[in-house]
């Protein structure tokens, strides 16, 4: 399996092509909710003074998310900043802070990050919740693996009950309970 | 031989036994994994970079090269110049792997042989790219024998 990493820490990541140029890195991350993925990335220049670029990088075009960097064959794989952020049905600033309920109603918490797939995926494996009395009475911030049947809105985010049981309040640890919930899924 | 043991080494013609400069780096070409230029300092013609093909010989004491006309030919055809020793070194997939401490080429074909990092030794095979910011080299083919692992 994959390394797992919060969306927000892919913002500011290099983008750096095989040839060895550094050409741009992420602004932000732009998913798609209902397919669980990353549509893309919106790009700043590299620099202090840099601004936002109007190209893009939709996520078909990535070689691999690494740790330390985005890994693309060449520049000319930008696309206009529109494809990329048309695209997406819910972006990150709208799944963001959005009330997490477990599929029998109980409310847990709010979202807080997104957990997703380093590699060449995208695919979006769980969310952070700032956990509510209901998962949490200490309110920790706890990951929860995403269900196979995701529902998720600008209005709220749906998981499966069973995810419940799958909790973990660090991210090394969830990698495999990810694993152990996917299985869990499947023999249901 | 070790890119560090051919810097410093003057370069000297073979017809008229006069010293072009000393070789201050040697040009990577990542797309084949070769030396393909040889750059000097102290140089007192107006040759700052001499292409790999009018290398006659890189010895232990001196890089000999055929006639400052053949050194001065072909210049244009140097690629461009990215410092390999002390880059920092990338997988394809993102994953930093130290920082190139020194390089192995054999100093008959120019060939790059073995790269050295503070994390291990990188085949020269496995070099991908050389830019302004990394080396990036081919993802190590993985144990359990991945799709597309040579």
């Amino acid at each position: 399996m994959n390394t797992l990493v919060l969306a927000s820490e892919l913002s500011g990541r290099v983008v750096v092509t095989l040839g060895g140029e550094a050409v741009a890195q992420i602004k932000d991350v732009v998913f798609d909710g209902p397919a669980g993925r990353i549509t893309g990335f919106t790009l700043s220049g590299r620099g202090l003074l840099a601004g936002p670029l109007k190209q893009s990088l939709p996520f078909s075009r990535v070689h691999a998310v690494g740790p330390a960097a985005v890994m693309i064959v060449s520049q000319s794989l930008f696309e206009d900043r529109d494809a990329v952020v048309g695209r997406g049905e819910a972006d990150r600033g709208r799944v963001l802070g959005a009330p997490v309920l477990t599929e029998e109603g109980t409310d847990i918490g709010t979202v807080a990050d997104l957990v997703v797939e380093t590699g060449t995926s995208g695919r979006v494996v769980g969310f952070e919740v700032a956990a509510n009395d209901n998962l949490d009475p200490q309110h920790r911030r706890v990951f929860v693996p995403r269900g196979q049947s995701l529902a998720v809105s600008g209005q709220a985010l749906v998981v499966p009950a069973q995810a419940q049981h799958f909790v973990t309040d660090d991210l090394p640890s969830f990698a495999a309970q990810v694993e152990a919930f996917l299985t869990h899924m499947r023999h249901r | 031989m070790l890119f560090s043991q051919a810097f410093g080494l003057p370069v000297i013609t073979a017809d008229d036994a006069t010293t072009l400069g000393k070789v201050a780096d040697l040009t990577v070409d990542a797309r084949d994994a070769t030396v393909a230029a040889v750059r000097l300092s102290g140089a007192a013609g107006s040759a700052e970079a001499l292409p790999w093909s009018a290398v006659e010989a890189v010895g232990t004491d001196a890089v000999i090269v055929h006639s400052r006309v053949v050194a001065e030919r072909g210049q244009d055809s140097v690629p461009a110049h990215h410092r390999a020793v002390g880059s920092r070194v990338l997988t394809e997939h993102g994953v930093e792997h130290g920082m190139i401490r020194d390089i192995a080429f054999d100093p008959v074909s120019g060939r790059i042989l073995t790269l050295y990092t503070a994390l291990g030794e990188i085949a020269g095979a496995r070099l991908m790219g050389l830019g302004s910011y990394a080396a990036v080299v081919r993802a190590e083919p993985t144990l359990t024998g991945a799709v597309g692992s040579p």
